[in-house]
């Protein structure tokens, strides 16, 4: 399944002349597309994938206004919800929910974490960064598979605050 | 259409060469990953690529100068080979180095011809070996006394340059005796602070000089050729504005003493891909110097290709993948006559101060024998972080004056709102006399150029 820059601009557009839809999830053969209007009513979209680099990885945004924006809109509008927040990806690398392979993952969904906990490992070259919760919480959502690239600023992780 | 080079490239890069590395992608069947750090991440290149790849935050030295997140995304990606562009990781012998034992494929020469000609004194003394002609002048200076007895032999004025060096730092002036003690001490200084290696040389400074440069391909089966002179004279601060080929002023003598010292060189340092020789030509006494070798793609590459008729990223990539240049020495001719101008989102009003922003209207010209490569659209933001440059315009017609004229009408129809651009200055320039006769040296857009505007002067 190919999903052109055409096709999420056309999704965006009907999402924003939707005046009560707020949030969105296609699924598709290996594609996840989840849409939520930002507070400032502008949308954002970003795929997930699950097999790693098979398919190309789809980012789009809508174009940008020709007009007065001082800055470019946000790729990613998905703000967490109310007392969620999400830990995104600090570095480009590769996402493991485990310290080495066969080791139980570090959470799982409906786990309770403490700020300084790890909540996962990126590899760059080799070189292991964990990465913390960063708030005491409940994981509410995995926003990435196992052993899968991430790009920098991936939403990785969502966490209900306590 | 034959079996591509590769299945999948990595470009790691941005702006307008981006994007040309994937149009280059796109006539050889070639899939396309764009590296993109948050500030281009709805870059044109980002667009058009087959996939575009978020490696880090808007800063440089946190994204495009990463070798480890570029590795990783290239390799994360299922890319082949890498495409460095210019700038950025392109002349780092270590990122060529980092991508070939991680098992892809450097698009450019080995690590070892980076360093070799990356590090100028090295390349100075490879030139000389190769019987290229070297400027006058010295081998490491380590102390002061060294250097007053280099500056009685090579004669003042002379300037110290670091052999780290490039782009003017770590570069000094001396004129006279009396400058030369505080000249090498501030040298030192500067190149010890930006390259982290404080070792100088000498050169006799040429007070009236032009730069002619050599375009060379080099294959893995022993072609070296050249395509021929750009004429890259009309500079500000050692920074190019204006390339043309051919060069208005050199002979066929010379043009050939220099392709030949060329393909000399990349011979001697068992040169791959695309390359530059750098030559300074002395127009008080009609003899042209080696300067320095680019071991990369060049922005000012187009001039070339719009006389030869020969697409210079196609056959990087093609070497690249072990194949061999794709024609012949002679089948290189040059056709008439091509300028370029290098379009910076600057205001030359304002001492070319940078002005990023919001690009409001943007309109460029096009029709046969215009050519620009640009990664700018309207709406398009010019993010802060990066170089300035908004586009190239690259005109070709039967000769010299025609090309000018072209290019006249072709800066006036372009049209750009929103961000200042240095359009006008172009027009200007070229409307010149001095510029239409072809009598324009290194300082000439600082010395003739700005005070005969000052004074009213129509050229």
């Amino acid at each position: 399944m190919e999903l052109t820059h055409k096709d999420v601009a056309s999704i965006l557009a009907i999402i924003d002349g939707a005046q009560h839809l707020d949030e969105i999830e296609l699924t598709f053969s290996g594609l996840r597309l989840h849409v939520r209007r930002g507070s400032a009513g502008d949308g954002g979209a970003r795929f997930a994938q699950s097999a790693p680099a098979a398919v190309p990885q789809v980012q789009a945004q809508p174009q940008p206004q020709a007009a007065v924006q001082a800055a470019p809109a946000p790729l990613v509008a998905a703000q967490a919800a109310e007392g969620e927040v999400i830990i995104r990806a600090p570095m480009l690398g590769t996402f493991y929910r485990a310290s080495s392979p066969g080791e139980k993952a570090f959470v799982e969904v409906g786990q309770k974490v403490k700020a300084h906990d790890s909540v996962g490992v990126i590899e760059v070259m080799k070189l292991f960064n964990s990465i913390q919760a960063g708030v005491d919480g409940t994981v509410v959502r995995i926003e990435v598979e196992n052993a899968s690239l991430v790009e920098f600023d991936q939403a990785l992780i969502v966490i209900a605050k306590d | 259409m034959s079996k591509p080079p590769f299945k999948r490239i990595f470009i790691a890069n941005r702006g307008e060469i981006a994007v040309r590395i994937i149009r280059a992608c796109q006539s050889l069947g070639i899939e396309s990953v764009v590296a993109v750090s948050t500030a281009d991440r709805d870059s044109l290149a980002a667009q058009m690529a087959t996939r575009a790849i978020c490696i880090g935050p808007a800063a440089a030295s946190l994204s495009y100068l990463k070798p480890e997140a570029l590795v990783t995304a290239a390799l994360g990606t299922g890319c082949e080979a890498v495409h460095p562009g210019y700038g950025f990781l392109s002349e780092r012998a270590s990122f060529s180095r980092l991508c070939s034992e991680s098992g892809l494929v450097f698009i450019g020469p080995s690590p070892e011809a980076i360093e070799s000609m990356g590090d100028k004194l090295t390349a100075v003394r490879l030139a000389d070996a190769a019987k290229v002609p070297r400027v006058p002048g010295s081998d490491k200076v380590t102390s002061k006394e060294v250097a007053e007895r280099e500056a009685k032999r090579i004669g003042y004025p002379f300037l110290f340059k670091a052999s780290a060096g490039g782009g003017g730092r770590g570069m000094r002036l001396v004129r006279n005796s009396a400058e030369l003690a505080p000249a090498m001490e501030s040298a030192t200084a500067e190149a010890q602070a930006a390259f982290g290696d404080s070792t100088l040389y000498m050169e006799k400074y040429i007070e009236s000089a032009r730069h002619i440069e050599i375009q060379i391909l080099a294959d893995a089966h022993g072609n070296v050729i050249h395509l021929g002179e750009r004429d890259c004279s009309t500079q500000r601060r050692h920074q190019k504005l204006i390339e043309e080929a051919p060069s208005p002023f050199i002979s066929d003598e010379v043009r050939k003493t220099l392709s030949e010292a060329a393909v000399r060189l990349a011979q001697r340092v068992d040169y791959r891909g695309a390359g530059t020789v750098e030559f300074v030509y002395d127009e008080q006494t009609g003899k042209a110097y080696f300067l320095e070798m680019n071991t990369r793609i060049q922005v000012e590459h187009p001039v070339t290709e719009m006389v030869t008729g020969r697409d210079l990223v196609v056959e990087q990539i093609r070497i690249a993948a072990g194949e061999p240049i794709s024609f012949s020495q002679e089948e290189v001719k040059v056709t008439g006559h091509a300028i370029e101008c290098r379009i910076n989102a600057e205001d030359a009003a304002r001492n070319f101060a940078p002005g990023p922003g919001r690009i409001t209207e943007w309109n460029a010209p096009g029709e046969k024998g215009v050519r620009v490569d640009s990664h700018c659209y309207s709406g398009y933001l010019v993010p802060p972080y990066y170089d300035s440059l908004l586009a190239k315009l690259i005109v070709h017609a039967e000769d010299r004056d025609a090309t000018v004229k072209k290019m006249l009408g072709s800066l006036k129809q372009f049209v750009v709102r929103g961000v200042p651009t240095t359009i006008g200055f172009h027009h200007e320039v070229l409307s010149h006399d001095d510029f239409r006769a072809g009598r324009v040296n290194t300082r000439w857009v600082e010395e003739k150029f700005f005070p005969s505007r000052a004074t009213g002067h129509k050229g």
